[in-house]
């Protein structure tokens, strides 16, 4: 099933271009890795699926983004609605400098998805259990989300953006200010995750578009160059760019 | 070469040494200077706080006061109490001539019959009898007893005759003179006689017209701050806004009295010489620096954090509400009130629009005709009476204190509650 389809998106700031043509299909329920060297596009492409790009004051975007059939740049496209839906988990972990349980209730709290305490009670518990966090901050729940180590953090974020239960979550690089224990733990979590959600996720390290993801989407100077299972890509690429860049000639 | 590379390394530890030494004079030179200010105004003003009473006994007659037998509340109130004063004060000196019982009068505060009318309301048997009653000094001899007056000049450049002294000296000499804490200084308006003079007026009037300026500058100021921080385009005009609003901060302040005057007395015809008037102008002038310090705060707020709410589908207004605003509340306080501090301090716009007036009552709303604290310092300051040099420095003394209480709570706003950012 396919989840989220872009055609034909173009991406300027200002004058200079940083998205040409980029059409791509990401399966539903399935994880998929945007790989490619800095200054690709790939994040550029990732803020474009929940109009992040938005508060961009420069920032134009061109082309249809299809969500479930639906057009997000349409005009009559609600962007609290969509990032409702679409989740977001950020480079470096940003809990609000608030407490844990209102870190993770916030979402719902904007939407109005809970109409008692328990009902937030439960929602703040079992997105804590999906991030896998629970365990650790059950006893402390009303103390600060800043006072958490970074791996903490970054599932606490996590945590905040299951709470809505969005349809896709998009990660732009989650564990890259994250120790290589910390890593494991978000990986292993992703890969459970995708069991209820679409993810698409950015990352720098090939190994771990290698561990975590079933699709992978290969880009080079705001160009698509390849896209298709991570298989192939890491094992057969079409692309003689591709190549190279799996196996470190240039990137 | 290895002998060249050693003299530049010397060269450097020396000139690093100097400039430590520039830093070190330089703060010493400031300390100095501040030093010999505040040992300034306090070796001055202290003696304000202090008030001389000269004890002298009054007899309650009643043939004098014109009262009848068993006098009612009222009776007392409007007896006569001028002659008994002025028979208390002739009895210093039994001998006395008619000029001399006139000097003798003014030994005591102009209002002294007053100060008799109150101790026999406040004990109306004392009727018929003799008590030892508190009067205020003058303020020459106030300054005389506190060692402040010149008393070896010839008597015809003195405002205290050598009849005037030569009693005060015996009054002083069986005990008869006392110094107490001035109440009045902290409970009276201001008035002519110094001894009488006191900073309520002028405080309540600091007071109103610095909560007028808040309640006008602080969400004016804040509101535009969120607009241009948070929603306003970047452009040409928002550039153009943001210039103007540092040229503002920087306009003298007696041009916005300029404009208190020319714009809220004669045009809107607000009451002159009042806080509220006060307020407006000073807001004017508080409101650039409370604006540039809600920016700064506001842009010291990290943009992950307005990423993290804005991907949680909080609309813009949601994520300025409930996250860029209260964590940048801290520093827009402390903004808030350093600039209201410089509004304190503030005298030119406030003599322009007519707060320089001789206000003795106290004001109970900020439509009342007021002063302020540096306008008082002003009004004193030009006062000729040796009386008022002391009240001057005392004046001084509560608006710093006043202002150092300010800048303290400032600090501790931003200490406290400002969330730092690893």
């Amino acid at each position: 099933m396919i989840k989220i389809k872009a055609k034909d998106v173009d991406v300027f700031y200002g004058k200079k271009q940083a998205l040409f043509n980029i059409s791509l299909d990401i399966e539903e329920n399935q994880v998929t890795a945007l790989i490619g060297p800095s200054g690709c596009g790939k994040s550029t492409f990732l803020r474009c699926l929940n109009r992040m790009n938005d508060v961009i004051d420069i920032c134009s975007v061109k082309g249809e983004i299809l969500i479930n059939d639906f057009n997000i740049n349409d005009k009559s496209c609600d962007v609290v609605r969509l990032r409702e839906k679409i989740g977001m988990v950020f480079q470096k972990p940003n809990p609000f400098p608030k407490t844990l349980y209102e870190n993770v209730s916030y979402g719902p709290t904007i939407h109005g998805m809970a109409q008692s305490k328990q009902e937030m009670d439960e929602i703040v518990e079992t997105s804590l259990k999906k991030a896998a966090l629970w365990e650790e901050v059950k006893d402390r729940l009303h103390e600060p989300g800043t006072g958490l180590s970074g791996g903490q953090q970054q599932r606490l974020c996590i945590a905040r953006a299951i709470s809505v239960r969005p349809e896709v979550i998009l990660m732009d690089e989650p564990c890259s200010a994250l120790d290589p224990i910390a890593t494991a733990q978000i990986e292993e979590l992703i890969d459970e995750l995708k069991k209820e959600h679409t993810i698409i996720i950015v990352t720098h390290s090939m190994a771990q578009a290698a561990r975590v993801s079933q699709n992978t989407g290969f880009f080079h100077l705001g160009q698509l160059i390849e896209h298709g299972s991570t298989d192939k890509i890491f094992k057969n690429p079409d692309n003689k760019k591709t190549q190279d860049y799996i196996t470190g000639r240039f990137g | 070469m290895n002998k060249n590379k050693e003299q530049l390394l010397n060269k450097r530890y020396k000139a690093e040494q100097r400039f430590r030494l520039y830093g070190l004079s330089a703060i010493f030179m400031a300390l100095l200077f501040l030093t010999i200010f505040i040992f300034k105004i306090f070796s001055t003003g202290y003696s304000a706080f202090q008030k001389t009473w000269l004890i002298v006994p009054v007899t309650f007659d009643a043939e004098l006061m014109m009262l009848d037998q068993n006098p009612s509340k009222e009776d007392l109130q409007d007896a006569d109490y001028y002659d008994i004063a002025l028979k208390s004060m002739a009895d210093l000196d039994p001998n006395a001539n008619e000029d001399q019982e006139n000097e003798l009068k003014r030994m005591v505060s102009y209002f002294f019959e007053k100060e008799i009318k109150n101790e026999l309301l406040n004990d109306p048997n004392l009727i018929g009898k003799t008590k030892e009653v508190y009067l205020t000094a003058s303020d020459d001899l106030d300054q005389v007893f506190k060692g402040n007056y010149p008393r070896d000049l010839p008597e015809d450049q003195r405002r205290v005759s050598d009849y005037q002294l030569k009693i005060f000296d015996q009054l002083v000499a069986n005990g008869k003179v006392e110094s107490k804490f001035n109440i009045s200084f902290f409970t009276n308006a201001d008035s002519r006689e110094a001894e009488l003079a006191g900073i309520a007026s002028s405080f309540m009037g600091s007071i109103f017209s610095i909560l007028v300026c808040l309640m006008i500058a602080f969400p004016v100021a804040v509101l535009a701050a969120i607009y241009l921080e948070e929603f306003a385009p970047k452009n040409r005009f928002t550039d153009f806004i943001e210039v103007n609003i540092n040229n503002l901060a920087a306009v003298p302040s007696i041009v916005f009295g300029l404009l208190g005057l020319g714009v809220l007395l004669a045009i809107f015809q607000l009451p002159r010489s009042t806080p509220l008037v006060g307020g407006i102008t000073l807001s004017l002038m508080t409101l650039p620096t409370i604006i540039i310090a809600a920016r700064a705060s506001l842009k010291a707020v990290p943009p992950s954090i307005r990423e993290a709410a804005l991907a949680m589908g909080a609309s813009r207004m949601q994520t300025t509400m409930h996250h860029t605003v209260p964590l940048s509340m801290p520093g827009t306080l402390s903004g808030t009130i350093i600039g209201l501090a410089q509004a304190l301090g503030e005298t030119a716009p406030l003599i322009l629009i007519g707060m320089v007036a001789f206000v003795n009552t106290i004001p109970g709303s900020p439509m009342d005709p007021a002063a302020s604290l540096p306008v008082q310092i002003y009004i004193w300051a030009e006062s000729a009476e040796r009386g008022f040099v002391e009240k001057v420095s005392a004046c001084i003394m509560v608006l710093l204190g006043f202002l150092i209480i300010m800048n303290l709570f400032a600090q501790i706003i931003r200490h406290k509650f400002e969330k730092k950012w690893s």
